[in-house]
């Protein structure tokens, strides 16, 4: 019984997972969520900003992160175009431009947000860390035009937007090392205010500038995701991502658990012999 | 000479764009920005050497018959076909769009998604407390796993009577206390060797980055 349990064939746990997935999804069912401190920081930061101020976002990651960070975007786009706080939209990845676009698009269309007058989406350029310097003395020196190559001249919200002086907030929401550049370069040379939303596997790795303050806000996975929908009160896609993600969650504990208690008996059992 | 003046350049660029870092004048930032700009120039360079590179690894598989050569005839039409459409119509064309959102997308998130049925199994076969140190990481997982679902609060504050909303308590002590501090060290470590590098690149030391050996 014991080896049978310890060499469960993977095949079960693959359905197991399935079925974690499957049925919460169909069931519909939803959990509250606890905010976590990080995520407050960021929305306090947002609340606090006056209307007609400028915030950066950046949509550095690719399709395989996209489930964790593109609600993180969607809902704190939704805050700032409630807010009536300005957005400029940009990508340091090639796979990002289309999904930035995406995201921006979404969260205008359930607010009424104008492009060219609240948001403008720059869209991709090569050379991560040369173009974040470079953005710093003009922007639009390495974006000449938006996504839809329409001149940042002619763009109505693009007055009086130069450099990183006129920008209060840069989110970073990033699946590899992007926001760790960004904190480097340019919180450190222009002191601009850096958040973060990072996939849940790089999440360890942003807690010392959370404590430096070279973040002032961080979302955390699909957690923080969820944790701001809450907080904006408009309960969306990672809200209901989050039952699946509990479902598996404790799946795996439940499976690490038996596995270990399998495991301390049989070692039990072997030294008795 | 081939190799005399890179290093040369390596010298004479790397100390300067030091000196820039504590130098106000209105002449070092004019350097600054003239520098920046190069490299915006040459970046996209890169992206040409890659495409090349991929081009050649894959010619080289078809020629070869190696082991699935099948596959490379895939990347080359799908290189190809958003070639074609991107670079004349642009990556706002809503061809392109949909061939990525359609594409490329599904197919990147699939791979992904995968993931979770191999953690899952993985974590079941592997993740043993046969030491302490095994013991400490496991349990530290575990917290910030059920921490990280809501699920574990509710379970929690529902059987337990006190302690409310403790595993993601918890989950973010860990964060916040053991984890921080080794990620501390490891930065404090990490930007130390950058620097002994870069000072071994600048002195002509360090040559591997010239390639062909020494």
């Amino acid at each position: 019984m014991l080896k049978q349990i310890m060499q469960i064939d993977r095949r079960i746990i693959f359905i197991l997972v399935a079925l974690a997935v499957i049925i919460p999804t169909l069931l519909k069912v939803s959990f509250p969520i606890t905010i976590s401190e990080p995520t407050r920081k960021l929305y306090d930061y947002i609340e606090d900003l006056p209307s007609g101020s400028t915030v950066l976002i950046a949509f550095d990651y690719g399709p395989s992160s996209m489930a964790e960070l593109q609600p993180m975007g969607t809902a704190f786009l939704r805050h700032c175009f409630q807010k009536k706080i300005r957005v400029i939209g940009m990508t340091l990845v090639t796979e990002g431009a289309t999904l930035g676009y995406e995201t921006m698009q979404e969260a205008a269309k359930t607010t009424g947000a104008i492009d060219g007058v609240d948001y403008v989406y720059l869209g991709f350029r090569p050379g991560t860390i040369q173009v974040m310097l470079g953005m710093g003395t003009t922007i639009n020196n390495i974006f000449e035009s938006d996504y839809k190559e329409k001149p940042l001249a002619e763009i109505p919200m693009m007055e009086g937007i130069k450099n990183y002086d006129q920008i209060d907030l840069i989110l970073d929401l990033a699946s590899s090392s992007t926001t760790e550049a960004w904190i480097t370069y340019i919180n450190t040379r222009y002191n601009q205010k850096i958040a973060a939303g990072v996939t849940g596997v790089i999440i360890s790795q942003m807690y010392p500038y959370l404590q430096t303050e070279q973040l002032i806000g961080l979302m955390s996975g699909l957690l923080g995701a969820a944790e701001y929908e809450t907080l904006i009160e408009t309960p969306a896609k990672a809200t209901k991502r989050m039952s699946v993600q509990s479902f598996v969650h404790l799946l795996v504990f439940g499976l690490v658990i038996l596995g270990n208690v399998a495991f301390f008996i049989q070692k039990r059992e072997n030294e008795n012999v | 000479m081939r190799r005399q003046v890179p290093l040369a350049l390596c010298f004479v660029f790397g100390v300067v764009m030091v000196l820039i870092e504590f130098s106000p004048h209105p002449y070092s930032k004019f350097l600054y920005n003239e520098v920046i700009n190069w490299s915006l120039i040459i970046t996209p360079f890169a992206l040409v050497l890659g495409v090349a590179t991929l081009v050649q690894t894959h010619w080289i598989r078809i020629r070869r018959r190696a082991e699935y050569w099948q596959y490379s005839f895939v990347v080359f039409i799908g290189m190809i076909v958003m070639v074609t459409i991107g670079i004349p119509f642009g990556p706002s064309h809503k061809a392109f769009a949909w061939l990525f959102k359609y594409i490329q997308t599904p197919m990147d998130a699939t791979m992904f998604s995968l993931l979770a049925f191999f953690i899952a199994s993985a974590s079941y076969r592997a993740f043993r407390a046969r030491t302490l140190e095994a013991t400490l990481l496991l349990v530290a997982a575990l917290i910030v796993m059920i921490g990280n679902a809501p699920i574990g609060d509710l379970i929690w504050n529902k059987i337990m009577p006190f302690g409310e909303n403790l595993p993601s308590t918890a989950r973010q002590w860990i964060l916040e206390n053991p984890n921080l501090s080794s990620r501390r060290g490891v930065i404090l470590g990490v930007s130390l060797g950058v620097i002994s590098q870069s000072i071994r690149i600048i002195l002509g030391i360090e040559r591997s980055y010239l390639g062909g050996g020494d």
